[in-house]
């Protein structure tokens, strides 16, 4: 028992990769570092597709990075409805970023979705993007008609949402890394070749895609709906 | 040894969240089954079925985490 303790504590905390000597020294967490790291991949990915892009004879990587722009685009469309425009890079942004930071396990590093602030930062900036977003399409009278909706007897129920969303957003995200992290380090613990990678092809890659989906799928959802009647 | 039992109990929400899952899934895939041509419909919604039902697990989980950790 105490054993499982123990390892289970020292996997759930977050470790300080280094301090930054400045202001008394600044901790920078494991997380902040792979983000910078998977921050600097992404960069160097987007600039080097999208050079010498051409109108008329598209290359493959340029059809290939139109194709995925286009597959945001429409599923954006789909979900938010007709002010899909403003939202679509957030959502490709996110996406980009989650589904990196879901697959970076595979390549040794710790995933920064393990650790709770990164989801909690994530969830909350979902949460001002959908009641933002709500104030911003539908006015201040709008805005606040939305709780109301589709009955007035519901409204403390659309208030309590506002802290829900987040909190299982953020939750459902930091449960299944976090869930997949622990089960992989208790089997690298017991067998340490051959049989972690079957078990990394279903929790690292599939669950990590999955997660990925179903947060930024959640959010253009509530979004569309915060958005409805919206002209 | 308490706290173990504690945790068990805990992730037993897995339970209601394999049934439910398990079930709007054998419903989708009837549904595509009889209309092929909604598919893309149907999913979208067992997704997001999927993935309200999966949280309460993911609840337990977190739960039975805490119970062993923070004592």
């Amino acid at each position: 028992m105490s054993d499982i303790q123990t390892i289970m504590t020292s996997k759930l905390q977050n470790e300080v990769a280094f301090t930054i000597p400045a202001l008394g020294g600044i901790p920078v967490a494991e997380s902040v570092l792979v983000s910078w790291i998977l921050m600097a991949l992404i960069m160097a990915a987007v600039f080097l597709t999208t050079r010498k892009l051409k109108p008329d004879h598209p290359g493959r990587v340029q059809a290939a990075v139109e194709a995925a722009v286009g597959f945001l685009n429409r599923f954006s469309r789909e979900n938010i409805g007709v002010h899909w425009r403003s939202f679509a890079p957030w959502l490709g942004t996110v996406a980009v970023y989650i589904a990196c930071a879901n697959l970076s396990g595979i390549l040794g590093l710790v995933p920064p979705t393990k650790d709770l602030s990164v989801t909690a930062a994530l969830a909350l900036t979902s949460v001002f993007l959908i009641y933002g977003s709500s104030f911003r399409f539908l006015g201040l009278r709008g805005g606040l008609h939305k709780f109301a909706e589709p009955m007035p007897l519901l409204l403390p129920i659309n208030v309590m949402e506002i802290a829900i969303r987040p909190l299982s957003l953020c939750m459902r995200l930091f449960g299944n890394v976090l869930g997949a992290f622990v089960i992989m380090e208790l089997i690298k613990a017991l067998v340490p070749v051959v049989v972690p990678v079957a078990f990394s092809l279903y929790f690292d890659i599939f669950d990590g895609i999955i997660q990925t989906i179903v947060f930024v799928f959640l959010t253009a959802l509530f979004t569309g709906e915060a958005l409805e009647g919206a002209t | 040894m308490y706290l173990a039992i504690g945790a068990g109990i805990a992730v037993l929400t897995g339970v209601g969240a394999g049934v439910g899952i398990g079930i709007a899934t054998g419903r989708a895939t009837e549904a595509i089954a009889r209309q092929p041509e909604a598919a893309s419909d149907i999913r979208s919604n067992l997704l997001l079925g999927s993935a309200l039902a999966e949280a309460t697990a993911i609840y337990g989980f977190v739960i039975g985490l805490a119970v062993i950790i923070l004592k």
